[in-house]
């Protein structure tokens, strides 16, 4: 824009009975729109969830090749396997979350919309968190079947509540990070970059929780204190999300 | 605005539909300040750049169905088969739009603008891509009404004068010439904008 000593000021005036007659937007309709348009695309496309499980199949085969045949027992390495391999494909989640958005632009209809900048944050990750738990339903069973020696359906249970938890700080932070990098040009790079880092409090926790319940332990008090942090880590990204989100989609 | 190719038009325009941030100067649409409330102000904007800004995987009535949410419609299907009909579209609002013709989806494109009836539109070269039948849609919406305020980019010196009431020349990021139409002639104008932008002659 032109600068000089005296700032312009451009005005667009509008007769009043025209301003009274535009409804005032809520975040509820609009957040519920954009999930379900999110949810649409991808059952119509499919272009994103297929794509994250046939990445995790393909990880833990190889985890499979470089852990499970050099000891008779995996059963340790089983809830480092199932969150390295979530940590991964949520990279792949993160880098496509605005795919739909970055086509012609159509993020720019959205901005010029009356909707807060926090519904349009709060949509993708609810939508990331939507494609996590699809990846989880499929990764941690096989996980179970090929690296755990026995567990009970409880177990499994436990280890979806955890899944729920931690998906809950990954789909923020991965939201902000998706806003972030999704319009730059170097978003290949920057993605895994901010993303992969942030997260290992979250992996640490998972990983630790999920052992304590399939490593044989059994330590309720160990799943307990994973858990609270994991809950811990979602507040602190929520927090950060919350400070920042007004200014992730300036240019 | 008229004016050449870096003249700063797009730039303009994108700061007053709230989606760039001004580096200096103010900006109030509608009474609203922009940023400070520019998420007011959105609720009286209709939007239309080069490109349509709709998802090509979803049919054009899910589009407009998704607008209408984010403009707090409710329920707009009366609207939305009112403006489906009123493009040309009705017939086919039930494909993606990616099977549509440039012009078809430039066409959706303004019926997602206009979708929440705004009182300002703004609109960036709006007749690239558009065909016949978009043009003419286009034509009868920029008539200027009471109360409402269109803001158009155009290389077309002579749609600019016949639609206008204002002409606004500009050239590296400065406004360099502001005309009424009712005060100059088509011949006058372009003999001026010639002469302001150099010696290339708008096409």
């Amino acid at each position: 824009m032109a600068t000089s000593q005296t700032p312009p000021r451009l005005e667009i005036a509008v007769a009043e009975p025209e301003l009274a007659a535009v409804p005032r937007v809520g975040w509820r309709g609009p957040l519920a729109a954009l999930v379900r348009k999110d949810v649409q695309l991808e059952l119509r496309t499919k272009q994103t969830a297929i794509g994250m499980v046939l990445f995790a199949l393909v990880a833990m085969v190889i985890f499979q090749f470089a852990i499970g045949s050099r000891t008779d027992d995996a059963t340790p390495f089983a809830a480092g396997i199932i969150w390295a391999t979530v940590a991964l494909t949520a990279v792949l989640a993160v880098s496509r979350a605005w795919a739909a958005e970055r086509e012609g632009r159509t993020i720019d209809g959205l901005l010029a919309a009356p909707v807060g900048r926090g519904v349009l944050l709060t949509a993708k990750a609810v939508s990331i968190f939507l494609y996590l738990l699809a990846l989880e339903i499929v990764v941690v069973p096989l996980a179970v079947l090929f690296f755990v020696e026995s567990a009970a359906a409880t177990d499994l249970a436990i280890v979806f509540g955890l899944c729920l938890l931690a998906n809950l700080a990954l789909a923020i932070v991965g939201s902000l990070v998706a806003s972030l990098a999704a319009f730059t040009r170097g978003r290949e790079l920057l993605v895994p970059a901010l993303f992969l880092p942030a997260i290992v409090p979250v992996l640490i926790a998972a990983a630790g929780g999920t052992f304590s319940v399939l490593g044989g332990t059994d330590d309720m008090a160990e799943l307990r204190g994973y858990s609270l942090l994991l809950a811990g880590c979602a507040v602190v990204f929520g927090l950060v999300a919350y400070a920042t989100y007004e200014f992730v989609f300036d240019d | 605005m008229i004016g050449p190719n870096g003249a700063g038009k797009t730039t303009l325009v994108r700061v007053l539909a709230t989606l760039l941030r001004p580096d200096d100067g103010s900006l109030v649409l509608a009474g609203a300040p922009c940023p400070s409330q520019a998420r007011r102000a959105r609720a009286y904007i209709g939007y239309l750049g080069h490109d349509p800004l709709v998802y090509p995987d979803l049919t054009a009535r899910e589009n407009l169905e998704l607008f209408a949410s984010m403009y707090g419609l409710g329920d707009a299907s009366a609207r939305i088969d009112a403006l489906l009909d009123r493009v040309g579209l009705l017939a086919r609002s039930l494909e993606p739009v990616r099977g549509y013709s440039r012009g078809m989806a430039q066409r959706l494109g303004i019926a997602r603008m206009l979708l929440h009836s705004p009182p300002v539109l703004l609109l960036d070269e709006p007749y690239s891509g558009l065909d016949v039948e978009g043009a003419r849609v286009l034509d009868e919406e920029l008539v200027p009404a009471a109360g409402h305020t269109i803001v158009a980019v155009t290389h077309e010196v002579d749609r600019a004068h016949a639609l206008a009431e204002r002409v606004v020349v500009m050239r590296s990021g400065k406004v360099v010439d502001d005309l009424r139409t009712a005060e100059v002639s088509l011949a006058e104008l372009e003999r001026r904008y010639a002469e302001l932008v150099g010696a290339v002659a708008p096409t």
